[in-house]
């Protein structure tokens, strides 16, 4: 009870330091999956939405109306008590009575993908919208099949542009897998309040739980201005 | 469609509504408040003012908001002389702890746009002012703000319709605001779909009504861009 | 009317004409840009397109490479006939591996260079011989380098579009047009987006090509420069062909009218 800070923080026997590392790489691996997912439904989403059958349009509309609209801790819920209900709907009409869940790191990774694919949607498909056509036309001019096209021109200048943005995401995504606790994922905050609760030290625990995604934030935050600074060399004269 | 039950969840949901507006309004009131000192702090000469606000903007702005929230509500109670102020009846609240920190949390993001708004005034207009004998107080309030609120509107709107959103963490500090409800609701009957839709149909409905309010605003205040 | 002042080109040649359009139609909704367009260009010959804005110039111009597809008609590419199939409004594209291999052989060069703005301007160069010739990266590269060498740019070759010139730019433009070794070159407006000062130097590229005896086809309203190079002139007006005939018959005036008011507005401004 008596413990200093550094033996609460720190690696020993009565140390929190161990579990909340690891949990920190959870709330890295959660957001950089749900993330990644994001991306791919991000693509999705805006081909939808710049698709010309009219259908489609709206379908990548609804879809990101719906998933900006709404707070993301309900999306969390959407998914994590849906799941188990298809899936326990599943095994019991296949004859294995009971109740089943899926785990939480992948129900999570799933929400927070979903929520951040509409928001991704948007930005890829603006940065799609601001490129200029001219580059385009002069790669159909030179013979190239549309997926050579949108391999070559269209995909790393839509990336160069959106890169910014996606950036704002990833620190969004990050923040949004604390939401995850509440489903039972350990990973930072949910390790921060077990130890918060063992030890009677809510301040402390918190506070290094902040820190931490205050130090995550910032590392992959940098990481991002390099990738944007190196992609942006062409356009620097 | 099961409307009878549709409608029953309707009904239960709209119990929280009044508190999720009021945790809305007044966290973004007292968070807009908050952030105009700390935009003023950003920006004054003094550097240790300097320095507070701009750790205050990095602190609530790289933290997830669940933090926050239990940092306020968990946290607070370890501070013994907190304890013993006139301020630990409201402290000792869940509501109040959400709006405090729903309001420090608004107001670092406001703070930033408020400072972008203002340094997107063009240069070239507020020399013009000062060409014409303004300064100090009467060219911010003659053309630095109102020049920056255009800029700085649609923004904030977003900002507002995050905020609404973010209301719904309330509920884990068991306030029963609309999402609170909505979690009791789907955890006893397991309708999870029917309930998510309706509950997003009010959060949509709300943060539809708010973007058409502040659009509205933006072309008032825009009319004199429209040709006449 | 238009008719009887278009002048006969000696065939003398029964040689395969290097692009031909037969009866060539263009319409964007209700709007007819294009009427009945007959039209063919021999190999090595260097026409140049003019007619006042709007006419249809351009549009005739990217019907060749297919970057519009027209209404109605049929057009030839060294003999080759492009296959197009009835669509709602405009022809559809029949054989897609087809227009992607004739468009390497009818390059086109933008008015706004359109260089691809994230590759190096020899990356430029080599994008579409690599990837759509499937020609060897080796070889290609030597190319490049001789292309650009030749338009002055070699030292540039691993500068980026945005650190160039206009002229520059449009200079390693051309460039990329040539290494696909294409049998015909269209310039749409190639100078028209340059300063005054950057001019000069794409159009004397562009004269080496001609005088090298390249196919080409070139809208363009510097009048001295389409009276001295061309081999042949094509007046447009209102989508149709309302004079051609060598630059001397033209020029020299009295054969028609419009085109002889035409030039009597460039010459004055
Ligand atoms: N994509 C389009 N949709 C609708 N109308 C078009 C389109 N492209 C061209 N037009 C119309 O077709 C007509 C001919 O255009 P075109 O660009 O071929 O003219 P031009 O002779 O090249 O003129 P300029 O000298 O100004 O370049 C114009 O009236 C133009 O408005
Ligand atoms: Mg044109």
């Amino acid at each position: 009870m008596n413990l200093g800070i550094i033996e609460l923080l720190g690696f020993g026997s009565q140390g929190w330091g161990g579990p909340l590392l690891k949990a920190a790489g959870v709330t890295l691996a959660a957001a950089s999956c749900g993330f990644f997912l994001g991306s791919l439904l991000g693509i999705c989403g805006a081909s939808l939405k710049l698709a010309r059958a009219g259908v489609l349009r709206t379908i990548g509309h609804f879809y990101t109306t719906v998933f900006r609209g709404v707070p993301e801790i309900l999306v969390v819920y959407l998914f994590y008590f849906g799941g188990s209900v298809v899936l326990t709907n599943a095994m019991n009409s296949g004859g294995f009575p009971g109740f089943y869940s899926l785990p939480a790191f992948a129900i999570g990774v799933i929400a927070v993908g979903v929520v951040s694919g509409a928001y991704q949607t948007e930005a890829f498909r603006s940065a799609f919208l601001r490129l200029d056509r001219g580059q385009i036309e002069a790669g159909t001019a030179c013979g190239m099949s549309k997926l050579l096209l949108l391999r070559r021109i269209i995909a790393p200048q839509t990336l160069r542009v959106a890169l910014p943005a996606l950036g704002n995401i990833w620190q969004s995504v990050l923040k949004e897998t604390s939401l995850l606790s509440v489903i039972g994922l350990t990973e930072l905050l949910r390790q921060a309040g077990t130890a918060a609760g063992s030890t009677r030290q809510p301040l402390l625990f918190y506070g290094a739980a902040a820190v931490m995604f205050l130090i995550i934030g910032r590392i992959t935050g940098l990481i991002l201005t390099r990738m944007e600074n190196h992609l942006a060399k062409p356009w620097r004269r | 469609m099961d409307w009878p039950f549709l409608l029953d969840v309707f009904h239960q949901l709209l119990s929280g509504l009044p508190l999720t507006l009021q945790l809305a309004a007044l966290s973004l009131s007292v968070g807009f408040v908050l952030a105009v000192l700390v935009a003023a702090a950003v920006g004054s000469p003094f550097p240790p003012l300097r320095w507070v606000a701009r750790a205050h903007v990095e602190l609530f702005r790289g933290t997830p908001l669940l933090v926050q929230i239990f940092l306020i509500y968990y946290g607070l109670g370890q501070i013994t002389p907190l304890r013993q102020s006139f301020l630990w009846p409201f402290l000792r609240e869940p509501y109040w702890c959400a709006i405090l920190a729903l309001a420090l949390n608004t107001s670092a993001y406001t703070a930033e746009i408020i400072r972008g708004a203002v340094q997107a005034v063009p240069a070239g207009e507020v020399e013009a002012a000062r060409a014409c004998g303004m300064s100090g107080f009467m060219l911010r309030r003659r053309i630095i703000w109102p020049i920056a609120l255009r800029q700085g509107l649609p923004v904030y709107g977003s900002e507002a319709i995050l905020m609404i959103k973010a209301t719904s963490l309330a509920s884990i500090i068991t306030l029963t605001e609309v999402t609170g409800i909505a979690y009791k609701l789907i955890s006893s009957t397991y309708r999870v779909l029917e309930i998510f839709v309706v509950t997003g149909a009010i959060y949509l409905t709300l943060t539809f009504l708010l973007s058409s309010a502040l659009s509205l605003a933006e072309r008032r205040l825009h009319a004199h861009h429209k040709p006449s | 009317m238009a008719s009887s002042s278009r002048l006969a080109i000696a065939d003398t040649t029964e040689a395969i004409p290097a692009i031909s359009t037969a009866d060539l139609h263009k319409h964007y909704g209700g709007l007819e840009v294009l009427k009945g367009i007959d039209f063919h260009a021999n190999d090595g010959e260097v026409v140049a397109i003019l007619g006042a804005s709007g006419s249809g110039k351009s549009t005739f111009l990217r019907c060749l490479n297919l970057l519009e597809l027209p209404s109605a008609g049929r057009l030839h590419i060294f003999g080759e006939e492009v296959k197009l199939r009835p669509g709602d409004a405009n022809l559809r594209i029949a054989d897609r591996k087809q227009i992607d291999r004739l468009r390497t052989q009818v390059a086109m060069v933008f008015q706004n260079f359109c260089l691809w703005s994230h590759m190096s301007v020899l990356d430029n160069l080599m994008e579409a011989p690599v990837h759509v010739q499937r020609r060897g990266r080796a070889e290609v590269r030597d190319e490049a380098e001789t292309v650009l060498k030749r338009v002055g740019l070699l030292e540039r070759a691993n500068a980026y579009p945005a650190q160039l010139s206009g002229g520059q730019q449009q200079r390693a433009a051309i460039a990329r047009a040539l290494v696909m070794k294409p049998r015909v070159l269209l310039f749409d407006e190639p100078t028209s987006a340059l300063d005054p000062e950057l001019v000069g130097e794409v159009l004397k590229v562009m004269r080496d090509l001609a005088a090298e005896g390249r196919t080409m086809l070139i809208v363009t309203h510097e009048m001295a420069f389409a009276r001295d190079v061309s081999s042949r002139i094509l007046f447009l007006e209102k989508g149709r062909i309302e004079a051609e005939g060598s630059p001397q018959q033209l020029f020299g005036g009295g054969v028609n009218e419009r085109f002889d008011q035409f030039i009597s507005r460039f010459s004055q401004g």
